[in-house]
C-alpha cells in the first residue's frame, strides 16, 4: 500500500464499530479492545508517534473477519499488521518475553518445521505424542501442550509423469500443510485436475509467508513472496493459472503478492485461484467433467475465514451439491479459533477454543441428531481444530470429488 | 477596600499568562472570563508555535520575539508542545528573490535554518508536492492552546491567583477618573458581582474594545477572521510552510491526531463572526494544493474560524483590502491614563499565541510598577507543570491503553491520580468513552465534576472529547448519563445534547463531501432518527 492509499484507507473509517462487533477475539476476550481500536483508532496516534503495546496488537488473530465486515472497505487487518511491524522495527519488546520471540521464530517457520518433521515423520509424530515432550515445549517455547499440532506425513512432491503436450497446464501451489502434513490431499488435488485434462506443474515453492507474517517476521514473509513469484513468473507470463487448495495461501496470492516489488506481481492477483473456484469456473465454461458417481454422504461444511476474505463465496459447497447423493450443511457458525498458529500459543489456546466453541457445539449437535457424520473444510488448520474441538472427523472437500470421480491414490 | 489588587478581563492565553505572572510576583489577582477558558481565539488557531521564520522578512521584531519565546516555551511548557520542527518549502511558483530575503531575515533574527536535500525531504514527507525547489528546516513546533491555557491557570492558582469563568464584565467602575472595580454577571446563575481593585487589565482580545467601551474609552481593535481546516489524520510529520510572503492556505500544522491547514484573513465586524464559510474553505483547498496535491481527496473533518484581534493604530495601510495581513502582529500595550485620562486601566492588544508569555511579562511589569511591587518576572524560569511522577505514569500505563494513558497524563498532570483511582475502584470506567481521541469514562467523569465545567463543550476543550474523526457521533450520547450524575450543574441534558451536536455541525457543514459526508449521515441517523432530536418534546 503506498502512502496515498494508506491515507485513503484510514480516512474511510466512519467509526461504526461493525468490525469490533463481529471480531471473534473481541467477542470472547474483553481485554482485546477490538479491530477498530487497535486498527484505525490507534493508527491516528501511531502517526503522532505513540505506539501501542505490541502485546495488545498480538491478540489480533489475522482472521480478517473485520475486513469482510467493514461497510467502508477499510483494510483493517492490514493496518494492524503494519502496526505490528512498526512496533517491531521500533524495537518495542512484547512485554511478554524472550520466550515469545523464540516461539514466533519457530511457529512462523512452518516450512522449516515441515522439512524437519518430514525427514522421519513417524519419529516426529511419536515424539509430539509424548506428553513430557509437549510439556517441555510449553515450558520452553510457550506452545500449548493441549494444542492440536498436526501430524507429519511423507513430504508432498507432486506427481512424476510424462506430460501430454496437448494438455492444458496449471501450476499447483500446495502450501505447507499439504506439503508436510497432508500429502495425500495434495495428490488428490493433482488427480482431480489431471482427470479434467490438466497437466499439473508443482515447482519447489516456499511457504507462502502468511505464518511468517502472523508471527511478526514481515521482512522474511516478503522475501518468501519474492522467491515464490520468481518461480511462478514464467508460468504467469505464459498465462498459466496458479491454483491452491489452501485458503490462506490463496488469500496471500490474491491480496499480498500483488503488492510485492517483483515481476509477476502484476499478474498474480488475476491469475491465482482457489481450487474449487477454478473447478467452478470450469463448470461454468462447460469444461468440468461432471460424470459423477453417486456418493451417499452427509457433510457439515465450515467456511474458513480466509476463504470468506477472498470474496468468492463457497464454490466447494456449490460443486459438492452437484454430486448425486451428497448433502452439505453449511454451518455458518463463525471462526474455528485456530487462525494458523494463533491457537497453538499457550496464552491463547483457551481463547481459541472459546472462539471455536459455537462451531464445535453446532457440529456435535448436528452429529448427535444424525444430520451428518463428518465435516469438510478447505483449510488444514480449521480441519485440525474442528477435529480437536468437536471430535468429528474433518477432511478437505476434494476427497468427496475423488469418490465421485471413482479415483483413488495408489500408494 | 479592595478585593483584589488586579482584575484581569479575558481568559485567553494572554489573560491567564498575566494571572500567572502577577501571582508569581505576589500580586493578588482575579481573572474574569465570559465563557470557558480558551474558548475564543486562543484555541481557534492552527496550533503553531512560531519559530519566527514566518515573519522574518516582513516583521523582524515579531520574528525575534517569536524565536526567543519559542525556546522558552519548549522548556517551560513541554507537555503542551510537540517539537515537530518545521519546513519552509519553496514551490516552483515562489520567487527566488524572496528566498534570499528570507534567509537574510532569519539570520538577522537569529532563527537557525538548515537546508534539506529534496531526496531526504520526500523520504520524510512522502505526501508533499513534488513541485518543490528548496526545503529549509526551522525550529517551528506545535502547541495545544487548550492545554497551555489551562496549565497557566492551574499554575497561577498554586500561587494564589483566582479565576472565574462564565462571568461577563458588565462595566468598569470609575471613581473620579480612577478605576476602582468591575461589575460582572455570573452567566450560569445570573448573579451580579462587584469586585473592587486598584488596576484592571483588559486582555479581552477581540472583545477588548467592548470592555473599555463600557466607560466610553475608545479602543480600535480590528477583528480579523481566520478560517482553518482540520484533516482527519496527520498528513505531515512536521509543520510545512510555503516559502513566500505569508498568505492564505500556506501552512500545514500536524496537531495532535489531525492536520490543520491555515489560514484565511478577512476583516469582520464582531468577534462573534466565527462561522467558517464555503468560499473560504474552497480558497484554502485551492492554495493548500500547492503543498499537498490531491487535497480534496483527503478527509476534512471540520472547518473552524478564530477572530484575531489586531490593533488599528499600527496598521501600515489602514483600510486596504489586505488590511488583516498588513497590520502588525506585534502587540501594543495601551495605558489609558496616557491616552484617555483613566487611571489604573491598561489594555493589551494584538500579538500572537507564541508571544503570550512575553506580552504577559510586559503587562505585569507595568502593573507591578504601578503597585510598587519590585519582584522580577519569573515565568520564563519555572515549568508550568511539574514532572509527572514515574509511579503515576506506570500506574496509568497499567490501567489504560498506552495512548489513552499518555494523553491523559499530558492533559491532567497530577490530577490524573483521581482518574486512576476511579478506574481501580471500577475497571469498567477504564473503557474509552470517546474512542477517536481515546478519552476514558473515568477521565470524562472527573472533568465533568470539576467546578469550572459548566457545559459539555467545556469538557470537550479539556479532554478533546468529540474532536476526532466521528465529530461527536458516538461520544455525545454516551457522555449524557455522566452529566446527569452532576446534579443540576449542567443544563437539561437535551439542551446540552442539542447545543453540542449543533456546535459540531457548525464546523462540518462547510466540508460536507466524501467520507465526512458519510460520517455525517451516520450521525444524522443516530440523532435525528434514533434519538428523534428534531422532534418537539411531547
Amino acid at each position: 500500500m503506498n502512502e496515498q492509499d494508506r491515507v485513503k484507507n484510514l480516512d474511510a473509517c466512519i467509526k461504526c464499530s461493525a468490525c469490533t462487533a463481529q471480531c471473534p477475539v473481541a467477542t470472547v476476550y474483553p481485554f482485546f479492545p477490538g479491530p477498530k481500536n487497535v486498527g484505525p483508532d490507534a493508527e491516528r496516534f501511531r502517526l503522532e508517534g505513540i505506539l501501542m503495546n505490541a502485546g495488545c496488537l498480538n491478540y489480533c488473530s489475522n482472521c480478517k473477519t473485520c475486513e469482510i465486515t467493514c461497510p467502508s472497505g477499510v483494510k483493517i487487518t492490514e493496518i494492524i499488521l503494519r502496526a505490528r511491524e512498526k512496533a517491531k522495527l521500533a524495537g518495542q519488546k512484547d512485554e511478554a518475553k524472550f520466550q515469545h520471540r523464540v516461539r514466533d521464530l519457530v511457529l512462523g517457520r512452518a516450512e522449516y518445521l515441515g522439512r524437519l518433521g518430514t525427514i522421519w515423520p513417524a519419529l516426529t509424530n511419536g515424539l509430539l505424542g509424548v506428553p513430557l515432550v509437549r510439556g517441555l515445549m510449553e515450558q520452553t517455547l510457550g506452545i500449548s501442550r493441549q494444542a492440536p499440532l498436526p501430524a507429519y506425513h511423507r513430504k508432498f512432491k507432486g506427481i512424476k509423469k510424462t506430460w501430454h503436450s496437448a494438455n492444458k497446464q496449471v501450476v499447483f501451489f500446495p502450501g505447507c500443510f499439504v506439503t508436510y502434513n497432508d500429502s495425500l490431499t495434495g495428490l488428490a488435488v493433482v488427480k482431480v485436475l489431471e482427470h479434467n485434462g490438466y497437466d499439473v506443474i508443482v515447482p519447489a515453492f516456499h511457504c507462502c509467508g502468511v505464518p511468517l507474517q502472523a508471527n511478526a517476521h514481515f521482512r522474511e514473509a516478503r522475501e518468501n513472496a519474492r522467491e515464490n513469484l520468481s518461480l511462478m513468473n514464467p508460468y504467469l507470463q505464459a498465462g498459466i493459472p496458479i491454483i491452491t487448495a489452501c485458503t490462506s495461501c490463496g488469500l496471500a496470492l490474491k491480496e499480498e503478492y500483488p503488492n510485492i516489488d517483483a515481476s509477476g506481481a502484476e499478474l498474480i492477483g488475476q491469475q491465482s485461484y482457489d481450487l474449487f473456484e477454478f473447478l467452478w469456473k470450469l463448470h461454468e465454461r462447460g469444461e468440468l467433467r461432471e460424470d459423477f458417481q453417486e456418493v451417499l454422504v452427509s457433510l457439515g461444511y465450515h467456511t474458513p475465514c480466509h476463504l470468506k476474505a477472498q470474496g468468492i463465496g463457497t464454490p466447494s459447497v456449490r460443486l459438492l451439491r452437484m454430486i448425486p447423493g451428497v448433502r452439505v450443511n453449511n454451518l455458518d457458525a463463525g471462526c474455528c479459533g485456530l487462525s494458523g498458529s494463533y491457537g497453538y500459543k499457550h496464552e491463547k489456546y483457551e481463547l481459541a477454543m472459546q472462539i471455536g466453541n459455537p462451531l464445535f457445539e453446532r457440529v456435535q449437535l448436528c452429529v448427535s441428531k444424525g444430520e451428518f457424520q463428518s465435516m469438510t473444510t478447505e483449510c488444514g488448520g480449521c480441519q485440525v481444530q474442528i477435529q480437536h474441538g468437536s471430535g468429528v472427523e474433518t477432511k478437505h472437500p476434494i476427497w468427496v470429488l475423488m469418490q465421485a470421480y471413482g479415483l483413488a491414490i495408489n500408494h | 477596600m479592595t478585593d483584589y489588587q488586579v482584575v484581569i478581563v479575558g481568559g485567553g492565553a494572554t489573560g491567564v499568562g498575566i494571572l500567572r505572572d502577577l501571582s508569581m510576583r505576589g500580586i493578588s489577582a482575579l481573572l474574569l472570563e465570559q465563557g470557558d477558558l480558551a474558548h475564543g481565539t486562543s484555541s481557534r488557531f492552527h496550533g503553531l508555535l512560531h519559530s519566527g521564520a514566518r515573519y522574518a522578512v516582513k516583521d523582524p521584531v515579531s520574528a525575534a520575539e517569536c524565536i526567543d519565546e519559542n525556546v522558552i516555551l519548549k522548556q517551560i511548557a513541554a507537555h503542551c508542545i510537540s517539537d515537530t520542527g518545521g519546513w519552509f518549502v519553496q514551490s516552483s511558483e515562489d520567487a527566488q528573490s524572496y528566498v534570499e530575503q528570507w534567509i537574510r531575515g532569519c539570520a538577522y533574527a537569529h532563527i537557525p535554518i538548515r537546508e534539506i536535500s529534496l531526496a531526504d525531504a520526500y523520504l520524510k514527507e512522502p505526501l508533499m508536492s513534488k513541485d518543490v525547489l528548496r526545503v529549509f528546516e526551522v525550529p517551528d513546533a506545535t502547541v495545544d492552546g487548550f492545554k497551555l491555557v489551562w496549565a497557566n491557570a492551574k499554575s497561577a492558582k498554586r500561587y494564589g491567583g483566582d479565576y472565574k469563568t462564565y462571568h461577563q464584565v458588565e462595566r468598569l467602575i470609575l471613581d473620579n477618573k480612577r478605576i476602582v472595580g468591575v461589575a460582572a454577571k455570573n452567566l450560569v446563575n445570573g448573579e451580579e458581582i462587584m469586585v473592587h481593585c486598584e488596576v484592571v487589565v483588559n486582555a479581552g482580545g477581540a472583545w477588548a474594545s467592548q470592555i473599555v467601551g463600557t466607560i466610553g474609552v475608545p479602543l480600535d481593535v480590528i477583528c480579523d477572521k481566520g478560517t482553518l481546516l482540520a484533516f482527519n489524520q496527520r498528513l505531515f510529520q512536521r509543520v510545512i510552510n510555503r516559502l513566500h510572503p505569508p498568505s492564505d492556505g500556506d501552512i500545514f500544522v500536524p496537531h495532535e491526531t489531525i492536520t490543520i491547514l491555515g489560514t484565511t484573513s478577512e476583516i469582520v465586524d464582531s468577534p462573534q463572526e466565527n462561522q467558517p464559510r464555503e468560499p473560504e474553505v474552497k480558497r484554502l483547498l485551492a492554495m493548500g494544493e500547492k503543498l499537498l496535491p490531491n487535497l480534496m481527496g483527503h478527509r476534512v473533518i471540520r472547518a473552524f474560524a478564530g477572530v484575531r484581534p489586531l490593533h488599528r493604530e499600527d496598521s501600515e495601510v489602514p483600510g486596504s483590502v489586505e488590511e488583516g495581513r498588513e497590520v502588525s502582529r506585534t502587540f501594543v500595550l495601551i495605558d489609558h491614563e496616557v491616552h484617555d485620562g483613566v487611571e489604573g486601566l491598561i489594555s493589551i492588544v494584538g500579538g500572537k499565541f507564541t508571544t503570550y508569555r512575553l506580552m504577559a511579562e510586559k503587562v505585569s511589569d507595568w502593573v507591578a510598577e504601578k503597585l510598587g511591587n519590585t519582584a522580577p518576572c519569573s515565568t520564563a524560569k519555572e515549568n508550568l507543570m511539574s514532572e509527572i511522577p514515574q509511579d503515576l505514569r506506570k500506574q496509568a500505563l497499567r490501567l489504560l491503553p498506552c495512548v489513552a494513558a499518555e494523553k491523559m497524563l499530558e492533559r491532567l498532570g497530577d490530577d490524573a491520580e483521581e482518574v486512576l483511582t476511579k478506574i481501580m475502584d471500577d475497571p469498567r470506567k477504564g473503557q474509552m468513552l470517546c474512542e477517536c481521541e481515546m478519552v476514558s469514562v473515568a477521565e470524562v467523569e472527573k472533568v465533568a465534576s470539576d467546578e469550572d465545567s459548566h457545559h459539555l463543550a467545556d469538557i470537550r476543550r479539556k479532554t478533546r472529547l468529540g474532536m476526532g474523526t466521528c465529530q461527536g457521533a458516538f461520544c455525545t450520547y454516551r457522555v449524557l448519563p455522566l452529566l446527569g450524575l452532576e446534579n443540576k450543574k449542567f443544563d437539561p441534558l437535551q439542551d446540552e445534547l442539542k447545543r453540542f451536536i449543533n456546535q459540531r455541525w457548525k464546523g462540518i457543514r462547510p466540508v460536507l463531501w466524501g467520507q465526512q459526508l458519510r460520517e455525517t449521515e451516520l450521525t444524522r441517523a443516530i440523532y435525528a432518527s434514533i434519538l428523534q432530536l428534531n422532534e418537539n418534546p411531547g
